[in-house]
């Protein structure tokens, strides 16, 4: 067995997906509505855990919240109401599909494909960033549970294939789905 | 056992260990740890291979990766993989190596007569002859030159199984390139500094000029040691850094030993693309060729190369060497050689008198001061020297090998990569390059400090001045910062209890380019460029370096002209009467060596070729039996058949325009507008208005691009005051965002809009046809689909099969029709609801085939006629063009030209006889015989609304010619179609169905 066989779980998480923005000029009130419905906006390049949601940023003044599972649009249209005149937000829960990585050799397998720098010490938890990884978008995010990847869905099932092809060195093993709060309740330090 | 062979025991082979290969199909045997030119000099096998363009037989000339002759074809599983190197071949047991470019054999290539009229063939000769006949040139000449020169044949195996090559991304603080003593310093500084370290380095192992040196093993191992211990440096080991490029951006190809391949699977190589903050350049200096006449005859090489061979492998070049050399560094493999008890022939030095010849003479070897060597005597091996003395005087000695070195170049591919300048340095007659601090720093051999200790103390300094300048960053770089913690407390701590020896002093260089005499002297031994076709150059007006270059193809083969590159200038220089630092050395470009193209390629082949979008409905589709079509990256359903033919096409056609058809159309680009100028920045995007669209009302639209040409069509529905959906072609739907995003940010950055692409959020199903309505009742609530109360462009939000969606009065096919939206999730539920509502009316799933034939019968376009060279009046959709207020394009698209009579503009086209086919692309001509182009069928189908094949074509001056009857040629199916010219609209041209 190869020394590279260190082992990486591959789980699929089902979470509502929304995209708020900020309005022009609005991006301080939106923050501060944010504040008050429990879950501060993170600073770009961040990703935040607070009140069950993930919120991440990796475009400038957008957030995007991962929130449990509702019925179809509703979360959206919770947030598209609150945050009337600030922002806008758009249910994104079918367009974006989440996929966690944990395990130690998860950052080595990535690095076959990503040019980000996943060494611990620079993609922390708490960064997220948007790139590219087997020549789709990708949206990282580093979290106490692993790493969270946001891909769109109609090109998942590819990324998923090419994860799988790479991962056979590293003993990676396709697991169950999980659900936002069995991930975010997860600390795989 | 012909040759000298094996004497001693190398650094790198295992005695204990014999390999056995085949050479040329004869068996031969070599050790563990050998490469395929030390295996072959092992056994006395002197000729390797024959020379690209006068086929003169030729042997080994260095002892790594800037080798010039010695390529071979590689027989495997693989298939016969050309020019790999024998002197960086590792050698493994079965290893089947064959030379090229000859024939019948190697000894005796009939091709060697190319040489006896070498005069008629000097460099560029084929710009000047084999002019005539013009037909020759195809058919004769080329394929004959082809066949005569070349190097080795790529014949791949159609099943070999080896994985492909892996792309592996390393960030870095300093990338350390070079592993030699100054590498290593550098490296052990920096470690020290607390930084993360890639040393990469093209050998198998660690060293570089320390492997040469007894006296620096210690050194070597202790640091080896320390390094090896130390998480932050990783040491890349057969690692080429390739290209340097911007942004501290480098390509580094990792070859793997034997071993490790057959470990992973039959993994070969890893192109390494590494981030480094900065780079410290230790890539040691090349020792170079001299030119004089017979320079290439197996067993004249490079002193270095022979000293590297015994060191490494414990294999003598030859039993009688004589040297030709004009530095003091040089006289290392003198003495080496002589220790391990090789009689030496004699030592020709350019110079007079130097340190390294007395210790020479203190030790009985013969040194022939003042001297130079202008013959070479010896059919396919080197049997005598002729000497000439500075004082006339020439005499000859007998050897069975002449070991040359002409100086050191520093290596600087990578350096004038980034952009560095030549420096010309007369101490050392060599070019070096300084980096730009910002980059990094160039250190050791590389920038001319010659000498193992000093090299060490200069990777050093230059480690010191890196770790000095990254500090400060470190500290603000929060959790970025690495480095930092261990900088401060290990900066200056770094001492080795181990030293290396003193450098000897020496006598400087003597700078020797050329010596001339009556025969070839070689400057580039793989292009076989000789001295005289580099003065031929000049005489033809080809005085630049890079122009000479180009001419003569000096330093433009595998090599890169490494060992003769600083020569081949130097002729040019004496020729053109300037000094050497006036001409100057050819820009080197990447990739410093020759790179597989599958390193390149990376594991992006085969099936992750590039990315499949698939559709939600994908698997549905696929076991629905649909056959998919490639569109980009999507496999969208082209027919719900595997059958062949237009048959499946047209029941699928038909259903839609007698009953009702049903299509996934999710691959449409959708992208959310919403913001309180979302109206005024549509009007801007779209040639028509938006504005005034009502909501719950869509419509269709057209962007240009700047230019003024159609960049897009689609539909745009008003779901609020302050919130627009845009629809794209699915070709365009990536194009169009980015047009609206720039737009957006460059063009209208104060306007309050957001966009946000959501195409992959919604799931979208037309549903087509005279029955729609009435599938449709049975599936969607909430609104009431009548045709007065939803009608034609209506869009409203609705409840479809239980899921919150968008219900769109919109058609694509001509018929009644209506694009439902719902959230991809919830895709398979609401169509298989949709399916069972239809069923009473033979409902049928369409594709992408059927999509089309209703499509160009009704005289829409798409891709086919958007095809970037067209206008909106091309196309006749100029009354869409507003006349008041800006939109993108609007300037451009009111160019003369673009109303010209003449231009090719939208039609329909029929055969007028009904029974003829229709081509896509057949050309538009007046009668068969003419050559002449009107334009060409762009789209065409059988029809199932009208009698035989219906089309759509651009065609000059189109509308004007409605009613004339012209050829659709199709000269690669020999066609000739004589057709009607008719309205793209040719089915329902009043559009009463649509509107049912």
């Amino acid at each position: 067995m190869h020394a590279e066989l260190a082992g990486i779980r591959l789980e699929a998480c089902s979470a509502d997906i929304v995209e708020v923005s900020a309005r022009c000029g609005r991006a301080a009130d939106l923050a501060a509505l944010a504040r008050e419905m429990g879950s501060p906006l993170p600073a770009f390049g961040r990703a935040a855990i607070a009140g069950g949601r993930l919120a991440l940023c990796v475009r400038p003044e957008r957030w995007l919240l991962l929130e449990a599972r509702a019925p179809a649009g509703t979360t959206a249209a919770l947030w598209q109401a609150a945050c009337a005149g600030y922002g806008v937000a758009v249910d994104l829960s079918s367009g974006l599909a989440a996929l966690h990585l944990a395990g130690a050799a998860a950052r080595a397998m990535l690095a076959r494909t990503c040019r980000l720098d996943l060494d611990p010490c620079v993609f922390a938890q708490g960064v997220a960033a948007a790139t590219i990884m087997a020549q789709v978008p990708a949206t990282l995010a580093s979290l106490p549970s692993g790493l969270l990847l946001l891909t769109p869905s109609t090109t998942a099932r590819h990324l998923r294939e090419w994860l799988a092809a790479a991962g056979k060195a590293f003993g990676l093993s396709s697991e169950p789905d999980l659900t936002l709060a069995e991930l975010l309740g997860r600390d795989c330090r | 056992m012909r040759g000298p062979g094996r004497i001693a025991r190398g650094l790198l082979t295992d005695a204990a260990r014999p390999v056995g290969f085949r050479f040329d199909g004869r068996p031969m045997r070599g050790l563990a740890g050998d490469t395929l030119a030390s295996a072959l000099l092992a056994n006395g096998k002197r000729l390797v291979a024959r020379s690209f363009k006068y086929h003169r037989p030729r042997g080994i000339v260095t002892s790594g990766p800037e080798e010039p002759c010695a390529l071979v074809d590689v027989i495997g599983n693989e298939g016969r993989e050309p020019n790999r190197l024998a002197t960086t071949l590792p050698l493994y047991e079965g290893l089947q190596a064959q030379s090229q470019n000859r024939w019948p054999s190697l000894e005796l290539d009939a091709r060697a007569l190319t040489d006896l009229v070498a005069r008629f063939l000097p460099a560029g000769f084929y710009y000047k002859t084999f002019m005539a006949p013009a037909w020759a040139w195809e058919r004769l000449y080329e394929p004959l030159i082809r066949r005569a020169a070349g190097l080795g044949t790529l014949r791949p195996s159609p099943a070999h199984g080896a994985a492909p090559a892996q792309t592996v991304h390393d960030h870095v603080d300093v990338l350390v390139v070079g592993a030699g003593a100054c590498g290593l310093a550098a490296a052990r500084r920096l470690a020290a500094s607390g930084m993360r370290v890639v040393l990469a380095d093209q050998d198998a192992v660690l060293g570089g000029g320390t492997l040469l040196n007894d006296g620096a093993t210690q050194w070597r191992e202790a640091v080896c040691a320390e390094l090896a211990g130390c998480a932050a440096v990783r040491s890349l080991l057969r690692t080429t850094v390739i290209g340097a490029y911007g942004h501290g951006v480098f390509a580094a190809l990792e070859e793997l030993a034997p071993a490790e391949t057959a470990a992973h699977g039959g993994l070969r190589e890893r192109l390494r693309v590494i981030r480094a903050r900065r780079v410290v350049l230790a890539t040691g200096a090349l020792e170079r060729l001299i030119a004089f006449p017979g320079n290439d005859l197996p067993g004249v090489m490079l002193a270095g190369a022979a000293l590297g061979f015994l060191r490494r492998y414990g294999v003598a070049v030859g039993r009688r060497p004589a040297f030709f050399l004009n530095t003091d560094e040089a006289y290392e493999a003198v003495f080496a050689l002589a220790s391990a008890g090789i009689g030496c022939a004699g030592v020709i030095d350019v110079r007079a008198s130097s340190l390294a010849a007395d210790r020479a003479r203190a030790q009985g070897i013969e040194v022939h001061g003042g001297a130079v060597v202008d013959a070479v005597s010896g059919g396919k091996r080197v049997r005598s020297i002729e000497i000439a003395g500075s004082d006339g005087r020439r005499w000859r000695i007998d050897a069975d090998c002449l070991l040359m070195s002409g100086g050191y170049s520093p290596a600087t591919a990578l350096a004038s990569q980034l952009g560095a300048q030549l420096r010309w340095q007369e101490a050392i007659a060599a070019f070096s390059a300084d980096l730009d601090p910002a980059f990094g720093q160039v250190a050791g051999a590389a920038r001319g400090i010659f000498g193992l200790a000093a090299a060490a103390r200069d990777g050093e300094a230059a480690a010191r001045a890196i770790a000095e300048a990254l500090r400060p960053a470190v500290g603000a770089a929060g959790p970025a910062g690495v480095v930092g913690a261990v900088g401060a407390a290990g900066a200056g701590a770094v001492r080795a209890a181990v030293e290396l020896p003193p450098d000897p002093e020496v006598t400087p260089i003597a700078p020797l380019w050329e010596v001339r005499g009556r025969g070839k002297a070689f400057v580039d031994l793989q292009n076989d460029v000789t001295a005289a076709d580099v003065r031929l150059a000049v005489r033809e007006g080809y005085t630049h370096v890079e122009h000479m270059k180009r001419y003569t193809t000096h330093g433009m083969a595998t090599d890169q002209g490494r060992v003769g590159g600083v020569v081949g200038s130097a002729v040019l220089a004496e020729a053109r009467g300037v000094p050497l630092a006036a001409v100057g050395m050819p820009k080197p470009r990447p990739f410093a060596q020759a790179v597989p193209f599958a390193a390149l390629a990376g594991g992006e082949v085969g099936e992750h070729f590039k990315p499949k979008r698939r559709l939600a409905l994908h698997d549905w589709h696929e076991q629905a039996g649909a056959t998919f079509a490639a569109a980009g990256l999507w496999l969208r359903p082209l027919v719900y058949s595997r059958q062949s033919g237009w048959d499946p096409v047209l029941g699928e056609a038909r259903a839609v325009r007698r009953s009702v058809g049903i299509a996934d159309v999710s691959t449409l680009g959708k992208i959310d507008v919403q913001g309180a100028d979302a109206a005024r920045f549509l009007d801007f995007i779209y040639a028509n208005t938006l504005s005034t669209l009502p909501i719950g009302r869509a419509r269709y639209g057209i962007m240009l691009r700047e230019d003024g040409m159609l960049l897009d069509d689609g539909t745009a529905s008003r779901l609020a005051a302050e919130h627009f959906l845009v629809t794209t072609t699915t070709a365009n739907g990536t194009a169009v965002f980015e047009h609206l995003e720039f737009h957006l940010q460059a063009v209208c950055p104060r306007f309050d809009v957001l966009l946000t692409d959501v195409a992959d959020h919604w799931a979208q199903f037309a549903v087509a046809g005279p029955r729609s309505r009435e599938v449709l009742g049975a599936v969607v609530a909430g609104i009431d689909l009548s045709a007065e109360a939803f009608p034609f462009m209506a869009a409203a939000g609705a409840t479809i099969a239980g899921v919150a969606g968008r219900v769109f009065r919109i058609s694509f096919s001509g018929e009644l029709a209506y694009e439902l939206a719902v959230p991809a999730q919830s895709a398979l539920p609401v169509w298989r609801a949709l399916l069972d509502a239809g069923r009473p009316f033979g409902i049928a799933a369409y594709g992408l085939d059927a999509l089309n034939t209703l499509r160009i019968e009704k005289g829409h376009v798409t891709g086919a006629e958007l095809n970037g060279n067209t206008n909106a009046l091309d196309l006749g959709l100029q009354r869409m063009l507003k006349t008041s207020g800006d939109f993108v394009g609007r300037a451009l698209s009111q160019r003369p030209g673009m109303s010209a009579p003449d231009r090719l503009q939208l039609v329909g086209v029929r055969p007028v006889d009904r029974t003829q086919p229709l081509r896509n692309g057949s050309q538009l001509v007046a009668a068969s015989a003419r050559r002449t182009s009107l334009g060409y069928v762009t789209s065409s189908t059988p029809s199932v609304g009208l009698e035989g094949w219906v089309g759509l074509a651009l065609l000059a001056g189109g509308r004007r010619r409605t009613g004339e009857r012209l050829i659709a040629a199709s000269p690669i199916d020999d066609a000739h179609t004589e057709i009607e010219i008719t309205s793209p609209h040719q089915f329902d041209p009043e559009n009463v169905r649509v509107r049912a």
